[in-house]
């Protein structure tokens, strides 16, 4: 069996050990990774991921416990002969770039070489091609400052490469960076990983990064919670059969990457509890009524989508059923169109589609799907909720009160079953035909 | 880390930030500026008196003189005398006389001197103009050296152009019966002005001794300079003489005593100058500490991606030096541009009123260089503490320090 490259054996790390805001970061973390392995230290601020990973990278030494990289204690070298292994063994990426503003681009990824007294062509050849390796070759002699942020980090997988160490680590190495940068950098970094067969250690806490690990370590108030092993890739680590096996909660933990073990558990006996499909069956349905709803797919197809067998790619479910769900969707579909317009209208006024009439038309569908009959008083008061609700004025508690209030204190006298049922519809309605901007 | 790039690495801040770097190189420069200056003072007032007097026979002479109260005389057998001792290598003579001068119907008091010309290498006599009378000239019956202060009784302002003119004498001589009467001596001819000596504030007329006697009995000298013949003699036949009770004058003395005060003098200047450099110094160091603080982030990037606690450290202290250094130089620039400018306008204000043209500041250039890397040192001391204390940070603290 292959000897693991970096040991942490019952690792502890005490941030200002015997004053009194000592603060334990770390408690007894036990981690074994091999050579060329993706890991992925997951965890929310606050966790230990960034901290474990500087304790592996040799600036952080353990106050309990140890820490082995290729069989080294690296802290019992005096911190002169420490940088050895920051040298040649391992690279690192920051957040925040982290290049030496005062220096080229080209100066940055060579100096680390400088630190080992390369000579000056050969340093310089070998950071340009790593340079050109990533995208940022035409750069290389502009100052950091006047590069992208996407530009920046990639020049910094270059510096951190240009030893060619056995190991990566990366702290959140996309944190600063936007969708289309975080790709190219996530892409770059998977490529070390398959292509150099170099050792990744990754401090992440963004979920969707999760699929490029072999393994994560999720980490919780300074402790590892959690090993989960990622059944898509072809596992480096040695696993005896039967210690460890792939089940429903690695599976879980993707979708859930904040929740603890317990959490996840409860989580699968719910769903078997109330839902007749399976996650697998779930995340296909989920994909075929998004292009059914994007209009990508029409009716047919996606009916037909539904009913697939299993072994297709499909969700298999009653022919039936699956007609009803079509059905459905388009019609909560429409509707969410007049709540469209209904906001719209704040702009611009449209003669055809005056906001009471669109609202009319809202409660006409509401009661033609619960099968109410109203009188003049409760239709108006209707319109009135239905109006407020859409323009924001009252919330989905206060419409749901206002249905059970009676008919002479404005609202509709509905009984709680009735009231309950007409909310949550609408809510549908809404969900879907109200445009949201998420502030970041 | 190699030298080429330790260098380059450490004169980023030329780049970064150039107002800073150069303000704190010019107030290093200050300071050595002010020790450049304070210091090539002491060494030009050092040098002036020096200049004055001719080293080598002059240095190893004994100026001696009858001190009058004892019955001791100067006369051609003290000279004899003199000239036997063991020690003394030669012994040369000066009989003085008061003497009336004329030139072109002017006339005036001075001294008319008789020596030899031993005499005026001994006691150290030259000329600022013309020639001075060598060994060759001992028989010469024509011409005499006058000092600048006789030049005055007839107006003269360029000495220079009085070399060549003709002057005459008449000698004031006691009579012999003892009534204490003066006899004037006519001399029946004219001398050439050969050179004009830098004796200041003296009216001499120098002549050979020959030529002096052919006009006048000499019985007795005013001084014998004595040569002795090595440096260590000299305080054993300074000894011997007073003890026979003349008057001896050394002016081996006279320098060793001028240096000391003139040392004395630029340890002082040199004190202030040093005060002013400390106080650049400490600027300085203010400003490599504020630059460890605004670097720490950098400082934290270098260790993580493999620089090792010394190639921190060399990085500052090389930074400092180079501080250090160009203020160094900068200040030496500083320095001889004052020093020299003053002397240049000293010169000229000199030559409009007439005196003597001086250097009040000099710079030698074992001294420059010395300051040069003296200044690199103050960079290095002032450089070893924050650097030290860089090397030691703790690379996770620096580098989340903001």
């Amino acid at each position: 069996m292959a000897k693991p490259l970096i040991v942490c054996r019952d690792l502890s790390i005490i941030y200002n050990q015997g004053k009194s805001n000592e603060f334990k970061a770390l408690t007894g973390v036990n981690t074994d990774i091999y050579e060329g392995e993706y890991i992925i230290l997951f965890g929310a601020s606050g966790s230990g991921k960034s901290t474990l990973m500087y304790s592996i990278q040799g600036s952080l030494p353990p106050g309990e416990g140890t820490l082995l990289i290729k069989g080294d204690d690296i802290y019992s070298y005096p911190p002169s002969e420490r940088v050895y292994f920051q040298r040649y063994v391992m690279g690192i990426i920051f957040q925040s770039f982290n290049l030496i503003g005062s220096l080229s681009v080209l100066d940055n990824v060579a100096l680390p070489m400088i630190f080992c007294d390369a000579e000056k062509t050969t340093r310089e050849r070998r950071a340009q091609s790593l340079l050109d390796r990533f995208g940022v070759g035409h750069v290389s002699h502009k100052i950091p400052a006047m590069l992208s942020g996407g530009q920046q980090q990639r020049v910094s997988v270059a510096r951190s490469m240009v030893n060619d160490p056995r190991i990566l680590l990366a702290d959140e190495p996309t944190g600063n960076l936007d969708s289309v940068s975080t790709q190219q950098v996530m892409d770059k970094i998977d490529e070390i990983n398959t292509f150099d067969k170099r050792t990744i250690i990754m401090v992440s806490h963004n979920a969707a990064h999760l699929s490029y690990a072999h393994r994560v370590y999720y980490l919780k108030d300074g402790y590892v919670v959690r090993e989960v092993v990622n059944p898509q890739r072809k596992q480096i680590k040695p696993v005896r059969e039967g210690e460890t096996i792939v089940t429903e909660l690695e599976q879980l933990a993707r979708l859930y990457p904040y929740d603890s073990v317990d959490t996840l558990r409860v989580k699968s006996m719910v769903n078997f509890l109330t839902q007749d499909y399976t996650y697998t069956q779930i995340g296909r349905l989920e994909h075929a009524i998004s292009l059914f709803i994007k209009g990508k797919i029409d009716r047919d197809t996606f009916i037909k989508g539904l009913v697939l067998k299993h072994e297709q790619g499909g969700v298999e479910m009653q022919e039936k059923e699956a007609r009803k769900m079509a059905h459905t969707t388009e019609i909560l579909m429409s509707q969410s169109d007049d709540i469209r317009r209904f906001r719209a209208k704040k702009e611009n006024d449209d003669i055809f589609f005056s906001q009471h009439k669109l609202a009319e038309r809202l409660r006409d569908h509401l009661m033609g799907v619960y099968r109410i009959k109203l009188n003049k008083k409760q239709d108006e008061h209707l319109v009135e909720m239905i109006a407020d609700r859409v323009t924001g004025v009252s919330e989905e508690s206060q419409f749901n009160e206002r249905m059970l209030r009676g008919v002479r204190n404005g609202g509709l006298g509905l009984d709680v079953k009735e009231a309950d049922e007409l909310t949550r519809y609408f809510e549908k309605i809404i969900a879907q035909g109200v445009d949201v901007s998420y502030k970041s | 880390m190699r030298v080429q790039d330790l260098a380059q690495l450490s004169t980023r801040m030329f780049k970064t930030n150039p107002l800073r770097t150069w303000l704190t190189i010019l107030g290093m420069g200050v300071g050595t500026g002010a020790v450049v200056v304070l210091v090539g003072l002491g060494f030009g007032l050092q040098k002036i008196i020096l200049e004055q007097i001719v080293f080598g026979e002059t240095l190893l002479s004994l100026g001696v003189s009858a001190t009058g109260s004892q019955n001791l005389k100067l006369d051609p057998e003290t000279v004899d005398t003199f000239k036997n001792f063991p020690e003394v290598q030669d012994a040369s003579p000066l009989a003085r006389f008061p003497a009336l001068v004329t030139y072109k119907g002017l006339t005036g008091n001075v001294f008319i001197q008789g020596v030899e010309p031993s005499y005026l290498r001994y006691a150290g006599i030259t000329a600022t103009f013309g020639d001075v009378f060598t060994d060759d000239d001992a028989g010469d019956t024509n011409s005499i050296m006058l000092s600048p202060a006789t030049l005055k009784l007839f107006g003269i302002d360029d000495e220079e152009s009085f070399v060549g003119k003709k002057v005459s004498f008449r000698l004031l001589v006691p009579a012999e019966d003892g009534s204490g009467d003066i006899n004037e001596v006519p001399i029946d001819k004219e001398y050439t002005v050969r050179g004009i000596t830098k004796e200041q504030g003296v009216l001499n007329a120098l002549m050979m001794l020959p030529e002096l006697r052919n006009h006048v009995g000499i019985e007795e000298y005013e001084r014998i300079q004595v040569r002795v013949d090595t440096n260590e003699n000299l305080p054993i036949v300074e000894a011997k003489l007073i003890e026979e009770g003349y008057r001896v004058t050394a002016l081996s003395k006279t320098v060793e005593q001028a240096s000391k005060i003139f040392q004395g003098i630029q340890a002082v200047l040199a004190t202030f100058g040093g005060i002013a450099l400390i106080v650049s110094a400490i600027g300085m160091f203010n400003t490599m500490t504020v630059t460890l603080l605004e670097r720490t982030k950098e400082i934290g990037i270098m260790r993580t991606i493999g620089a090792s606690p010394k190639d921190v450290k060399n990085l500052f202290i090389s930074e400092s030096i180079v501080v250090g250094f160009l203020g160094g130089i900068s200040g030496i620039l500083m320095g001889v541009m004052i020093g020299g400018s003053i002397n240049i306008l000293l010169n000229i204000v000199a030559g409009q009123f007439g005196g003597q043209a001086v250097s009040l500041f000099s710079f030698p250039l074992g001294f420059l260089a010395f300051i040069a890397i003296f200044s690199a040192a103050v960079g290095y001391l002032t450089g070893v503490f924050p650097a030290r204390r860089a090397a030691t940070l703790n690379p996770l603290d620096a580098i989340r320090y903001e």
